[in-house]
């Protein structure tokens, strides 16, 4: 194949995060629709599309609101490009530093590159506007919660409810820029020597005071930065993820199984720990998301058993003979790491929360006869909602005679009635749901 | 190594239907690196046999601004295929003609490797519209195909008559 004309050109960053934005828009996600719209994008601007694009979704509910104010007339369900090239502006005008005159122009720019009569002044229009009406604006987003926090009020209404005296931290949280933490391999490094590499190449960072193997950054970098990285010396990974292979504390010879482990984040850090396992058996469904996992424990230098398989259906790929540990980290609204996906905010829906309730319940139910008596489960969860938390736990662990709750000691979180809630943003850490079971 | 002879437009070699790559041996390594070799003098951004008139599954690809990522795909399978994107395609088969096709934007692709070994990738953006284009070749298909008819009649008299002025 011979280059086309047109592949030569890069598209500006202001076009590719609206492009992105325009996809998220109509039902994928960001990790999925990022990667091919940055792929056209001139490599030095790539990092500045990929800002605006996370930045653009994380106030887009309030970006919307705004929108609505400063046109005459709603647009058509065609100029849903219009519109994505609009609120990519409205992000730049008021929550970046990008000076006005660069935010509008460059913006006006991409309106004319979608190619559409009448965009380019359209986008002109209401960049101007916004800016000349900014304190009113701001005053009129104060009055509306939906736009005054960014969330769609569903979800408002859900973390008020289950934390009534930290929600608004939560949802400050969510709306701030996470950090990038790491996970040193123990294995390979410890992790003082490794905090002294990243200070050699001039990357500032802090261990993490609540998780063995977290180092936190000061600033985001590319992995290919990293030393070591390649040769598997450290992992992108969150410190409330890392507690998992804490919690679960496999010993000497154990069997451990690992349910909707891809991409395998957990399973890696089990395996780093506790090098003397009979084995890890790791199950996903999806056979791409395991291609990642397989990259992962390579790169890492681990071996596992990996199996695709439905967590729900056991019956199709156990072998009969029972775990000591299982780590079940169901799926989930994703609710504590809204602050990582903001898609989230436009992707997820009230009325979700029921069927990943069931499909939590029914995960816990199929893994648990795979348990030995004596072993313990890990029930793990990336949401702060009761509802697929505690709500799953406490049912399950009163019908059944064999169920014995261990309660969570730890210095993070909060005790719930049946395990441990991190809330996003504690101690720098993702939202994240833990309880132990153990089989009696 | 050595640089091979591309098919053009309009021969009928490029409608030949490859054969499966039964053994990955020296042979087909040899024909991986020559096609590369023709594939970054051209210059292009992909290569399947079929172009250099050996009707074997094996297709070469390189899509970096720096080209240094070749790839080597033998018996290559699109497992998966989601979305669609329109962009520019242009081929080395058909020099001087470009035009705009549409395409599966997402891909999950299986193929070997030059030691024969199975491997699995997705390809997005660029990629994957290379891996499209290049197993059209494999089956005998040519972007054009995918044109409008009225497009594609225009595009084949302007190319005959191109080939008849420099035959």
């Amino acid at each position: 194949m011979a280059r086309g004309r047109r592949q030569v050109q890069a598209i500006s960053a202001r076009l590719a995060a609206a492009e992105a934005l325009a996809r998220v828009a109509t039902g994928r996600s960001l990790t999925a629709a990022l990667p091919a719209v940055l792929g056209q994008v001139a490599p030095g601007e790539r990092a500045l599309a990929q800002e605006l694009a996370y930045g653009a979704l994380r106030w887009y509910p309030r970006l919307c609101w705004v929108l609505d104010q400063l046109l005459e007339r709603p647009l058509r369900r065609r100029d849903r490009d219009v519109h994505a090239v609009l609120i990519v502006g409205l992000y730049q005008c008021l929550d970046t530093r990008i000076p006005e005159h660069a935010a509008v122009s460059e913006t006006v720019a991409a309106a004319r590159a979608l190619g559409r009569r009448r965009a380019s002044g359209l986008v002109n229009a209401v960049l101007r506007r916004c800016l000349r009406e900014r304190t009113s604006l701001q005053a009129g987003w104060q009055a509306l919660p939906s736009a005054r926090y960014a969330h769609p009020d569903w979800l408002l209404a859900r973390f008020r409810e289950a934390w009534p005296a930290n929600w608004e931290a939560l949802i400050e949280a969510n709306n701030a820029r996470p950090p990038m933490t790491l996970r040193v391999n123990r294995r390979q490094r410890a992790r003082e020597a490794y905090l002294g590499e990243l200070q050699c190449i001039g990357v500032g960072a802090n261990a993490h005071p609540l998780a063995p193997d977290a180092i936190v950054l000061d600033e985001p970098v590319g992995v290919e930065r990293l030393p070591g990285f390649a040769g598997g010396a450290v992992s992108v990974q969150d410190a409330a993820a890392q507690q998992a292979a804490v919690l679960l504390a496999p010993e000497p010879g154990e069997r451990v199984l690992d349910l909707c482990a891809a991409p395998g984040g957990k399973s890696s850090h089990v395996l780093e720990c506790q090098p003397a396992l009979a084995e890890l058996v790791a199950v996903d469904l999806e056979s791409v998301r395991l291609e990642r996992l397989h990259e992962n424990l390579r790169r890492l230098g681990l071996s596992a058993r990996v199996i695709q398989g439905d967590a729900a259906e056991p019956g199709h790929w156990w072998d009969g003979v029972a775990y000591d540990r299982i780590l079940l980290d169901a799926p989930c609204s994703a609710s504590g790491v809204i602050r990582r996906h903001p898609d989230i905010k436009l992707l997820r829906q009230a009325a979700d929360l029921d069927g990943l309730q069931a499909l939590q319940k029914r995960l816990l139910a199929a893994a648990w006869p795979l348990l030995a008596p004596g072993g313990m489960l890990l029930y793990v969860t990336c949401s702060v909602l009761p509802m697929e938390n505690e709500q799953v736990v406490r049912p399950f662990a009163a019908e059944r005679e064999d169920v014995v709750v261990r309660m969570i000691d730890a210095a993070w979180g909060q005790a719930t009635d049946h395990g441990r809630q991190i809330l996003s943003g504690e101690s720098g850490m993702d939202g994240f749901y833990y309880a132990c079971l153990v089989k009696q | 190594m050595s640089k091979l002879n591309i098919l053009q437009y309009p021969d009928s070699r490029l409608r030949t239907v490859a054969q499966p790559v039964k053994v990955v041996d020296d042979r087909i390594r040899a024909l991986a690196d020559d096609m590369l070799e023709t594939m970054y003098d051209a210059p292009g951004i992909g290569l399947a046999a079929t172009q250099v008139d050996v009707h074997e599954r094996v297709v070469v690809i390189d899509v970096s601004d720096e080209r240094n990522e070749p790839r080597v795909l033998i018996n290559p399978e699109i497992l998966k295929a989601e979305g669609t994107e329109r962009s520019q395609e242009g081929c080395l088969s058909v020099p001087g003609y470009q035009d705009t096709v549409e395409r599966a934007e997402w891909l999950h692709v299986r193929a070997l490797d030059r030691h024969g070994a199975s491997f699995e990738f997705e390809a997005h953006g660029l990629l994957a519209i290379c891996v499209q284009h290049e197993v059209d070749h494999l089956n005998g298909k040519l972007f054009l195909d995918h044109l409008s008819e009225l497009k594609r009649k225009r595009a084949h008299r302007k190319l005959t008559k191109q080939s008849r002025l420099t035959a």
